[in-house]
């Protein structure tokens, strides 16, 4: 938990410190187009971002305005930073949050099933494609698609999240949200897939060496019981631990994706903000993207118990 | 010195997969470098119609502005393996820096410089590469600086645990122990030693750095007056050229690309991993090649009783990497029912290779050259990989060496026992776990503690619950591997005593292992010794003991130590 303070701690002091280690005036970093500014002007921006004062002051007066939840004014939205983001965060939560469960899931099964033919043809075959898939940039792969099925085909809408002639809660809304999902989601688990299978295919070639399948193997266990329930489970506590460390990746990849298929979550929106040099914005969604990481990385630590009986603390008698 | 000349070996063996990375690199650098020799045009001339599509003169269309999209591609490798390779090395050299001193300092130093490490490594890399790059502003030494100050963190972490390692080894110490300097030290060995493993993580950083600097040029945090192949796919997006036929052209070849540089990067990294963990490349599957099926005592005479277990001349290779091994050299010994028989031989011996032959359990690097193994007269090498799977466990049962640490550790012991028994008998759950909870009695375990794990029992209990399992399905034949190594004097002679017992109450026949001879001798009935291969030595443990006729026999009793005669354990009566 200390770990996770400082985490954030670093986050907040580097989104403070940046624009003051920037050659030059900060508020050229704020606003972006330094040379519209006359010298009023930036006197006024300079009190409106709060630069004056000593930076310790400064500094200080950032930590009380984030502990009232003000993360200053979007320039592009003119609306306070927190509202912005809060209108964003389910859309990426949403979209993260099933790729990874899809893409965890077929990179596990595929892993799995590619270590117990390793060296066989289907298992070359599987490791070079999906080394491949994992070799393309994930914002590619979305344009591909979004020609593919959306443009040429026109199977799927090509961009946004909600439909403009259906309202919520209905049921038209709700499925036209879902067909909003498919190709970003499709996305997202193309990009990240290759990497949890190639671990998975590595963590269960281990697993497979292990005592307890040679002990598993004496006692005349079939193989597929052998290979799903003791080596899988075993291979599964790398591979969870690999998946929360690399929670910041997957939403790293939601900001190319989401760029592409101008979906509103939280990546779209960092990238506006960099087109619009909206220097609050861009520091309120690293903010929150580090707060979701390591929100995601608490419940990932609660969950680890259940899955390793070594790490419980309590003798636990197991529910028979 | 040593390591050096295996690195050496082993580079010649980077394997297929590592070489095709190999020359799918060359061949994009050799892109790059020639690149205003191929292209044919000037990528930053206006020299067609703006977006035209693929022609004889223009072979992939041009853009927006009509500038030449293959000429573009062309000088596009310039850009993105240059910023690509730069970033790679500049975040390599960071991260063995701080690797290096971390690992070696230790102490206060170790624990801050981790510290921060973990917490870059936390960070979201993406939108933080975004952020400073913002306040930085756009261009190609901004992106090598970006790359290069988010991704150095893995590098260190993996180098400093590496050279962790390192310090430990023999001559590293030795040169500490001499008086060397630090800086010496560090230059000379642990440089020397570490500097194979940061081959690897500049691969893997190279292909990291390639599909950073992608993203963040799509992103527009690149040099928008250099085209980078990364460049290219943002104006293409900026100018939707997704939305009509121009995506075959202009979107699908860098993004082609981007992924074969990468892939490059990965084959290598790949190609790397394998030289050090070949059992990556192929699962050993079961093999028993002979030439002939062997004319056993087993198939020869019908009067008399078949032995439970036989083997009959058998021998075996292990194909390795340096050479073929002979572990078994026409080895043959019966064991008959009700028998227990005891099978001596020091490590390197051939033990290990009969037990898993008998066992039914040769894999590959391991080739059965000549004999077999006979169970209940009928040959395993003839049998089916599922009939040879339904007879462990029923017929032949093992207690593997190291059974303590054989459980599987994340499923309780009662369900290990329970499954065992599942496997061969038609048995509803509630029935197996009736049938454990007797298994567990008879080795001396609470039947109550049947949900716990195997880290909450002391190795002796693990050894009686494998044991147990090993029992599940009232074996004909037990093989014991080594049945008291890891285990302190007292346990081990517990562990004697119940196999003693449980053969006295079961009636089955046993088979053991083992490198100490007292043991073996205050089990078995009759004795057989192996060495190199071979059986030197056979007969009963008393005349084994008394009249060895063989010199490493005698070796072999000499080296006992004893405060006064061996006598054989005595039974003790099972609850």
């Amino acid at each position: 938990m200390a770990q996770y303070a400082l985490v954030l701690w670093a986050a907040i002091s580097l989104n403070f410190l940046l624009p003051h280690l920037a050659p030059g005036d900060p508020v050229d970093v704020f606003t972006g187009d330094a040379n519209a500014l006359n010298a009023e002007e930036r006197a006024r921006l300079r009190a409106d971002y709060d630069l004056d004062g000593s930076l310790a002051e400064q500094y200080g007066r950032s930590w009380a305005r984030l502990a009232r939840g003000d993360l200053g004014t979007s320039v592009r939205y003119s609306r306070p930073v927190a509202s912005v983001l809060a209108d964003r965060l389910p859309w990426t939560l949403a979209l993260v949050g099933l790729a990874t469960v899809i893409a965890f899931a077929i990179g596990v099964a595929a892993g799995a099933s590619a270590a117990r033919r390793r060296g066989r043809r289907s298992d070359v075959v599987a490791v070079s494609g999906l080394m491949a898939l994992d070799a393309m940039p994930g914002f590619w792969i979305g344009m591909v698609l979004l020609a593919v099925f959306a443009v040429q085909l026109g199977w799927l809408p090509s961009f946004g999240a909600v439909p403009l002639d259906a309202a919520p809660p209905s049921l038209a809304w709700l499925s036209e949200v879902g067909r909003r999902l498919v190709l970003p989601v499709a996305t997202l688990v193309l990009a990240t897939v290759g990497s949890t299978f190639l671990l998975a295919r590595a963590a269960m070639v281990s697993a497979l060496e292990a005592p307890y399948v040679g002990l598993a193997e004496a006692a005349g266990l079939s193989p597929r019981r052998i290979v799903y329930r003791h080596a899988l489970r075993n291979a599964l506590l790398p591979l969870f631990t690999h998946l929360t460390l690399t929670l910041g990746t997957l939403l790293s990849g939601a900001v190319v994706v989401e760029t592409v298929f101008s979906y509103p979550g939280l990546g779209r929106v960092a990238f506006e903000a960099v087109q619009a040099r909206d220097y609050a914005l861009l520091q309120g969604a690293f903010l929150l993207v580090t707060v979701t990481v390591i929100a995601a990385n608490v419940v990932a630590d609660l969950a680890y118990p259940w899955l390793d009986p070594r790490v419980r603390r309590a003798p636990m008698v197991k529910p028979a | 010195m040593k390591a050096g000349a295996r690195g050496a070996h082993r580079r010649l063996h980077l394997g297929r997969t590592g070489a095709t990375g190999v020359a799918v690199l060359g061949v994009l650098a050799a892109i790059a470098a020639a690149a205003p020799v191929l292209a044919p045009f000037d990528p930053g001339a206006r020299v067609g119609a703006p977006f035209s599509p693929p022609s004889t003169t223009h072979l992939l269309g041009t853009n927006d502005v009509g500038q030449d999209l293959l000429s573009e591609l062309v000088f596009g490798a310039r850009a993105s393996l240059a910023v690509g390779l730069a970033a790679a090395a500049a975040s390599t050299a960071i991260g063995t820096a701080i690797g290096l001193t971390a690992g070696y300092a230790r102490g206060w130093v170790d624990t801050v410089l981790m510290r921060i490490v973990d917490v870059v490594l936390s960070l979201p890399f993406l939108p933080l590469a975004i952020v400073i790059g913002v306040v930085l502003g756009p261009g190609l030494a901004t992106l090598v600086l970006l790359i290069a100050a988010v991704t150095w963190a893995g590098t260190a972490r993996s180098l400093r645990s590496q050279v962790l390692a390192v310090r430990e080894l023999d001559h590293v110490s030795a040169a500490r122990a001499m008086g060397a300097t630090t800086s010496h030290v560090l230059w000379r060995h642990v440089l020397v030693d570490v500097t194979p493993l940061v081959v690897p993580q500049f691969v893997l950083a190279a292909k990291v750095a390639i599909l950073l600097e992608a993203s963040l040029s799509f992103l527009g945090l690149g040099d928008r007056t250099t085209r980078s192949w990364g460049t290219t796919l943002s104006f293409a997006f900026e100018r939707s050229a997704f939305l009509t036929d121009a995506w075959l052209w202009w979107v699908v070849p860098p993004g082609a690309c981007i992924a074969l540089a990468v892939l490059g990067f990965s084959l290598v990294g790949y190609g790397i991993e394998e030289m050090s963990r070949p059992r990556l490349r192929r699962r050993p599957a079961p093999v028993w090649q002979r030439q002939s099926v062997p004319a056993g005592s087993a198939a020869a005479g019908e009067s008399a009783p078949v032995p439970v277990l036989e083997i009959v001349d058998l021998g075996v290779r292990y194909d390795t990497p340096s050479g073929a091994v002979l572990a078994l050299d026409g080895v043959s010994l019966t064991v008959a029912a009700g028998e227990v028989v005891g099978l001596i031989g020091e490590s390197g011996s051939g033990k290990s290779t009969v037990v898993t032959a008998a066992a039914g359990l040769l894999r590959a690097p391991a080739v059965v050259t000549h004999g077999g193994v006979f169970l209940d007269g009928e040959e395993l090498g003839a049998l089916s990989p599922d009939e040879l799977r339904r007879r462990r466990g029923t017929r032949v049962a093992l207690v593997p060496q190291e059974a303590m640490a054989a459980l599987n550790p994340v499923l309780s012991v009662g369900d290990q026992v329970v499954e065992a028994i599942r496997a061969h008998q038609p048995l509803s759950r509630a029935q197996g776990r009736a049938r454990a909870a007797q298994l567990l009695a008879m080795v001396g375990i609470d039947p109550a503690r049947a949900g716990d794990h195997p880290h909450q029992f002391s190795g002796g209990m693990r050894q009686r619950i494998v044991i147990a399992m090993a029992l599940a399905n009232e074996p004909a034949v037990l093989i014991a591997d080594e049945p008291t190594t890891g285990l302190d004097l007292v346990t081990a002679a517990d562990v004697l005593r119940l196999l003693a017992s449980l053969q006295a109450r079961l009636g089955m026949a046993m088979l053991v292992v083992s490198h100490d001879l007292p043991a073996v001798l205050g089990l078995a009935t009759r004795v057989i010794v192996l060495e190199d291969g071979r059986v030197v030595e056979e007969g009963t443990g008393e005349r084994v003991s008394s009249l060895p006729s063989h010199p490493h026999t005698k070796a072999l009793i000499d080296a006992i130590p004893r405060l006064r005669p061996p006598s054989p354990a005595v039974p003790e009566r099972v609850p």
